[in-house]
């Protein structure tokens, strides 16, 4: 069995297909070492689809994890709708915003059509390195498409989040329009992704964890915006959100779930036991990736705290051993590979199987 | 309830449940009223911001409460901080705070930036994407004590450790402390790069703040005791 059968057995809801839980990053796979070897590197990586396919393909071929992902920022589509960006050339920095230049969807810059949206910006530059990797991997190793939503992408981005948060409570109509009005074009970016190759779109709303909003907020904007956003596009799709989904007897992983997706991947700031618990409680076996912290476990302790941690992830219930977030750009392709190989070690065989005999 | 203690609870009232305009109003009655403006920051927006900082870790509240009542806030605060008397303002501890170069986001600056105020500490804020140099340059003026920078985002994490560099090259780390945080910054990254303390939020970047204070005084008055000790032992 390979990687893409594995992931696309979990996530087609048949795991009980699978060998072992497959290890893969629900998020943005590049790293220095992959740089260096395949010769990618900012900003070429994010504006030349060979150069991006390239890096995209690195951790891959490095260290066995099992997908490639592309874009590697969070900007994409905020600069699609007209954020200034800056490249950072030749830095370890990658790509982030120079101005928040709208306060309403008014200030942005807008296509009357959707798919024309798919033309913007780098967006044909991922669509184009899908169609590399998927023309090279296609069938073995999971291609992932990211879509980064509204919430994150336009209150990060676009708007000042100062602003943005307080809309939430003084103007709660302009959020909606906000999530409204974008939908169809975060849709039409999936799609294009899709079209392209992409085995997997994975969603990513960072800015929606308790760290930042009330579960009341997440019910209010996220859940019925996301449900309609992931509703637009075809299955599979994961959500992923960073940050506590779990703290002081709130949480918001029922509500992830019932956005829609086929599998949600939370960070290492959720407790994965905590996280199993209640998604069983709400959806018995609703498929869940997590979360060993990129930075502390995998680029920062030795290979035996990796081991344990991963081993213990897979004893909480996890059914996909994923990174927390990125992997961090500094990480050694030695360290990946030993997170990968226990990941493998300790997953197989998967969970359910070893509940059955 | 007397009258300056009505006053007092309807600002700190304004400022709990994000009311700009009534804590501007109750700010101008506190004047209005005769009541010295520094209790009237200390009594009615500190003890408002206190409470404000619990909900926010008791998860009562989150950012989008928290900051409308760091805006109520400052609408009471820019009535009031123009009559504080030349010495009140002058004893003021001052704490450098900026978003690190590359970065844009002051969400979680201004939230410190807020808190800090309420403290009781003068902040002198550098706003956004400030370049690494002039953190530098401000870490080399004699009054300032504690450097407090954020960045939200992971790309411009390096710029934190840019700035640990360069102050240390520059023989500054012996005469500024450093304290960092922000949504990407964590305790781990703090021990590598060298920053001397981490806020996990900004209720942690104000005890933090404290914390140096209070360690920047103590060295001062050991170097100062040395200095004299040596100052004998010549004569």
């Amino acid at each position: 069995m390979n990687p893409y059968e594995r992931l696309m057995a979990y996530l087609e809801g048949r795991k009980e297909d699978a060998d072992r839980l497959p290890v893969w990053c629900s998020t943005r796979t590049f790293t220095l070492d992959s740089m260096k070897i395949f010769d990618a590197y900012w900003p070429q990586a994010h504006k030349d689809p060979e150069t991006m396919a390239r890096l995209a393909a690195g951790v891959y071929e490095l260290t066995g994890n099992e997908n490639m992902s592309v874009p590697f920022d969070m900007a994409l589509e905020a600069e699609a709708l007209g954020a200034p960006c800056e490249y950072f050339e030749g830095k370890i920095k990658w790509i982030s915003v120079k101005k928040f230049i709208a306060t309403d969807i008014y200030d942005m810059d807008i296509p009357e059509d959707p798919i024309e949206f798919a033309d913007r910006g780098r967006i044909p530059v991922c669509i184009d390195a899908i169609r590399i990797l998927k023309k090279k991997y296609g069938g073995k190793v999971p291609v992932t498409g990211i879509v980064n939503c509204p919430l994150t992408s336009v209150g990060g981005y676009l708007i000042n989040p100062v602003e943005f948060h307080k809309y939430m409570i003084k103007e709660p109509e302009r959020i909606h329009r906000i999530y409204k009005t974008l939908n169809p074009y975060y849709a039409a970016v999936a799609n294009a992704f899709k079209e392209a190759g992409a085995d997997v779109i994975v969603f990513t709303e960072e800015g929606a964890s308790l760290d930042n909003i009330s579960p009341k907020h997440f019910d209010q904007f996220v859940k019925p915006h996301l449900t309609e956003l992931i509703g637009m596009t075809k299955p599979p799709r994961v959500l992923h959100i960073c940050g506590s989904l779990i703290s002081r007897g709130l949480e918001v992983i029922t509500s992830m779930i019932d956005c829609g997706a086929e599998a949600i991947t939370i960070d290492q700031r959720t407790p994965m036991s905590e996280a199993r618990k209640i998604a069983d409680e709400h959806k018995a076996g609703y498929v869940i990736g997590g979360n060993i912290d990129p930075y502390n476990i995998i680029h920062g302790s030795s290979i035996d705290i990796v081991g344990n941690k991963v081993k213990k992830v897979i004893e909480d219930g996890v059914d996909m051993v994923c990174p927390g977030c990125d992997y961090w750009i500094e990480t050694s392709t030695e360290r990946i590979r030993a997170f990968v190989n226990t990941a493998i070690e300790y997953g197989t065989p998967p969970r359910w199987k070893k509940e059955k005999d | 309830m007397g009258k300056k203690e009505e006053i007092f609870e309807r600002l700190r009232q304004a400022v709990i449940l994000g009311e700009t305009e009534d804590c501007a109003k109750a700010a101008q009655d506190a004047i209005d009223a005769g009541i010295d403006p520094m209790k009237v920051i200390t009594e009615g927006l500190s003890k408002a911001m206190e409470v404000v900082g619990d909900k926010f870790e008791s998860k009562e509240y989150f950012l989008p409460e928290m900051l409308l009542s760091a805006e109520a806030m400052y609408a009471g605060l820019e009535l009031l901080l123009p009559l504080l008397k030349t010495e009140e303002t002058e004893t003021k501890e001052k704490i450098i705070l900026g978003v690190v170069e590359g970065d844009i986001h002051d969400i979680g600056k201004n939230i410190v930036k807020a808190m800090l105020t309420a403290a009781g500490y003068e902040v002198i804020d550098l706003g956004v994407d400030v370049p690494t140099s002039e953190f530098v340059e401000k870490a080399s003026e004699e009054e300032v004590g504690v450097i407090a920078m954020s960045t939200m985002m992971t790309p411009t994490l390096v710029s934190i450790k840019d700035i640990e560099e360069q102050l240390a090259k520059k023989g500054l780390k012996r005469k500024v402390k450093t304290l960092i945080g922000g949504g990407t910054v964590t305790e781990q990254w703090r021990s590598r790069v060298g920053s001397d303390a981490y806020g996990k939020d900004a209720m942690e970047a104000v005890d933090k703040v404290k914390m140096l204070v209070e360690e920047i005084k103590a060295a001062v008055k050991l170097m100062e005791k040395k200095r004299k000790n040596r100052k004998q032992a010549s004569e």
